[in-house]
């Protein structure tokens, strides 16, 4: 293909995926706003008017475009898919769906990146490459190798088109959010999240801030023998190329294989949370994203945490605030549920702290009702961003949105086993 | 004889006070009549451990206590702390003090305790006794002045009141919550009387280790009284230790009902498991209350001083000077032992 040509493909393919993004966007604005402009020109209010339906319908079909488009916009729909303090729940339970439905790219392409930025033929380095993918995700995909030296490891690859693909959906999506926050009179904080989205995709492409991600998870459980983190091989490994140990195990949310392998199943929830809560609030810097395909379990149980594309540093004092809440919470103390709010960054519109109190009235209800043991649940954070979406709180900082993303990952993951994780005891508050 | 019946609302039902309790700006349990300090909830749950002591002194009962000759000191001990804040190394005392507002915290979890039915497991009747009362009232008012309830604070809010104006506000530690991790609250504790419905023998157990951790605690009171009230280190010589003592007080109906009620076991007789057979409840509690009391006062203290001895350590090596300091810090040590677990001087007293 000439220079000339390939550079026309590039064009039209980014001119196709712009129209088809906008397409969606003004589908899915038109489906929202049409309603809403009927109801006020007969007189109606538009807020008594049930929108599930309709917010049903376009989450669909930004599904669809997504599914089509992969790349980013699979991206953007797993983001909005832990989101409930932002979007309805018809939105987050459709989109929450990107995370399983990524389709691997050929064998022909990963090779070629392979070869490219390991600077050698695959066979020079690799005695034998799986061309099918153990993996794939919206960014990369995993194949199981063996290195010429015999070491069976696990290769991550990046797609080739990745970068230029996040590139162009991102701006898109940026031109769209700004005409949707000119033209609608109340919009949704759209642009704060694809900022921080861009952020994070900018860390997330590049895999030597992963690996470097993975040595510092390593190095915080150094005297640990229960967590194991695959040794990286770091002669393999580039900014889009990881290769490292392949580590067996079964994964965390397999309860037929835990059991058939006598691991107690008890065990792996309260090791999980126990984990997670130490990187969360004991160490302050965490891997993110423990969905059960990342976090494999060993008989011990030793658990095996793989992909930190997605890890963080908390900010100072972060940890302590989190324990404030969900201990105010656990032992029905309003008073001190508001100051931890306060003290984690959450900002209400008018400053009004009765705006607190009642979402800490509605949580202590039903973690009282659901008996809660000190644990930030999937049911508790919906409960949460229920009521943030429908108190004015203007403000959830995204460490804590991250944060209960990974704790909702856990609860299903112990929801999936059969049991239920006790903060608390991991905490040391068990005599 | 003294009223022994009363209702959970009861038990619940405060003093009525002139005037409430702020510490360090939060609104907390207690108050004050007449400018005393009057604890929570303590309007009829006073009177009420009184009446079921009595009644089993008339019985001829003693009430159990442990011996005060083996509670560890507090380290670092009041003079080491004072040198300590004195050379501006400081991470160390609050990290104690935030340590000791969490600890307070977690005690609201004895309203979790899942209590067996005592009517059911004792063989003579509890009517009229703390035990009848544990999970009507008793339970929760300890849970409620150790955490806080509603839109009042307690313990907890109260001791990092009383660090906040002692220290003016110090900067709390990153690994605060991390000294107290590790555990994975997987630990199950050994079967003393496997004859005994499980429950029933945790429950016990839960009970003795909470009055002695309870008791022992009469020493921290002391340590941060003293160097919360010391003009030459603290911020608020006056307001912080008054915070604590008024902390100390609210703890005295904790170790008198935990007390009455073990008493009260030991004066009975528990039915085993299948129901066979029948246990001396004297004999099952103060094997337990021994076996508890061995542990708290040797191996767990002596570890726990381990890890704060190094943190300190850590600390003083930051400092100019660090060998020196070191050696002043070192020649304050109270010189403390720790017994034995299996020690014979540590028996259970019975009073």
């Amino acid at each position: 293909m000439t220079r000339l040509a390939r550079r026309a493909r590039v064009e039209l393919e980014r001119g196709w995926r712009a129209t088809r993004i906008a397409w969606t966007a003004t589908c899915v604005w038109l489906r929202e706003k049409l309603p809403q402009w009927w109801d006020r020109a007969l007189g109606r209010d538009p807020d008594a008017r049930d929108y599930s339906a309709i917010h049903l319908r376009n989450a669909e079909q930004i599904f669809r475009t997504a599914t089509t488009l992969r790349g980013l916009l699979l991206k953007v729909c797993q983001v909005v898919g832990t989101r409930s303090d932002v979007f309805p729940p018809e939105y987050v339970r459709t989109l929450a769906r990107a995370q399983d439905r990524v389709p691997p790219r050929p064998f022909a392409v990963i090779r070629e990146l392979v070869e490219r930025e390991l600077a050698k033929p695959l066979d020079a380095v690799f005695a034998s490459f799986d061309p099918e993918p153990l993996a794939s995700a919206s960014l990369a995909q995993v194949h199981r190798a063996r290195l010429v030296d015999g070491r069976e490891v696990a290769v991550k690859v990046q797609y080739p088109d990745i970068e230029h693909i996040v590139r162009t959906d991102l701006a898109s999506l940026r031109r769209i959010c700004i005409v949707y926050e000119r033209f609608d009179p109340q919009p949704l904080a759209l642009l704060p999240l694809l900022d921080e989205l861009q952020k994070h995709l900018a860390l997330e492409l590049d895999f030597r801030r992963e690996v470097e991600n993975a040595e510092r998870v390593r190095a915080l459980f150094r005297k640990n023998p229960d967590v194991v983190v695959p040794e990286i091989d770091f002669a393999h490994s580039t900014a889009r190329v990881i290769t490292m140990e392949l580590v067996a195990g079964i994964k965390a949310n397999d309860r037929a294989g835990l059991v058939a392998a006598g691991i107690e199943l008890d065990e792996v929830v309260q090791g999980l949370t126990s984990l997670w809560n130490q990187m969360i609030m004991g160490l302050g810097f965490f891997h993110a994203d423990p969905h059960p395909g990342n976090v494999l379990i060993q008989p011990g149980p030793r658990f095996v945490i793989l992909d930190f594309g997605l890890a963080k540093q908390l900010p100072k004092g972060f940890g302590l605030g989190l324990f404030e809440l969900m201990f105010s919470m656990m032992t029905e103390n309003e008073a001190a549920m508001v100051r931890a709010f306060q003290e984690l960054g959450f900002r209400t519109r008018t400053g009004d702290p009765e705006t607190y109190r009642r979402i800490a009235r509605r949580m202590i209800e039903s973690s009282v009702r659901g008996n809660t043991r000190g644990e930030l649940s999937e049911e508790m954070t919906d409960e949460l961003f229920e009521s943030i979406r429908k108190d004015p709180i203007v403000s959830v900082p995204s460490d804590f949105v991250l944060v209960a993303r990974v704790f909702a990952l856990l609860s299903g993951i112990a929801h999936t086993l059969g049991g239920r994780p006790n903060t608390l005891d991991s905490l040391g508050g068990r005599n | 004889m003294a009223r022994l019946e009363w209702s959970r609302e009861e038990l619940l039902e405060d003093v009525p006070t002139d005037e409430p309790l702020f510490a360090g700006g939060v609104r907390c349990h207690g108050g004050f009549a007449g400018g005393r300090y009057v604890s929570p909830r303590t309007a009829n749950r006073v009177p009420a451990i009184r009446s079921w002591q009595e009644r089993l002194r008339s019985e001829g009962q003693p009430l159990v206590d442990v011996p005060r000759a083996f509670v560890p000191p507090h380290y670092p001990n009041y003079p080491q702390a004072k040198l300590l804040l004195q050379e501006g190394v400081r991470d160390p005392i609050t990290r104690s003090l935030t340590l000791i507002s969490i600890v307070e915290g977690f005690g609201a979890r004895i309203r979790d305790l899942a209590l067996p039915d005592l009517r059911r497991e004792v063989v003579e009747d509890i009517a009229g006794t703390a035990l009848a009362h544990l999970g009507g009232g008793l339970f929760e008012a300890h849970a409620r002045d150790e955490a806080g309830w509603r839109d009042q604070g307690g313990h907890k809010q109260m001791w990092e009141a009383a660090r906040d104006l002692g220290l003016a506000k110090p900067e709390i530690p990153d690994d605060v919550l991390l000294a107290m991790m590790g555990g994975n609250g997987r630990g199950e504790r050994r079967r003393l009387f496997p004859e005994l419905a499980p429950r029933l023998e945790e429950s016990i157990a839960f009970l003795a280790n909470v009055m002695i951790v309870e008791i022992f605690a009469e020493d921290v009171f002391e340590w941060a009284k003293a160097l919360l009230g010391d003009p030459e280190v603290s911020a608020e010589p006056a307001g912080a230790p008054a915070l604590v003592a008024h902390i100390q007080a609210d703890e005295s109906p904790h170790v008198e009902y935990l007390r009455t009620a073990l008493s009260e076991l030991r004066a009975r007789t528990l039915r085993s498991a299948d129901g066979k057979r029948e246990l001396a409840g004297r004999e099952v509690v103060d094997r337990i209350l021994e076996t508890q009391l061995r542990q708290i006062a040797s191996t767990r203290p002596a570890r726990e001083r381990a890890d704060v001895q190094g943190a300190i350590r850590l600390a003083l090596d930051d400092t100019p000077a660090a060998a020196q300091l070191a050696r002043r810090f070192e020649s304050l040590d109270s010189g403390w032992t720790f017994p034995k677990p299996d020690d014979e001087r540590l028996v259970l007293l019975a009073r």
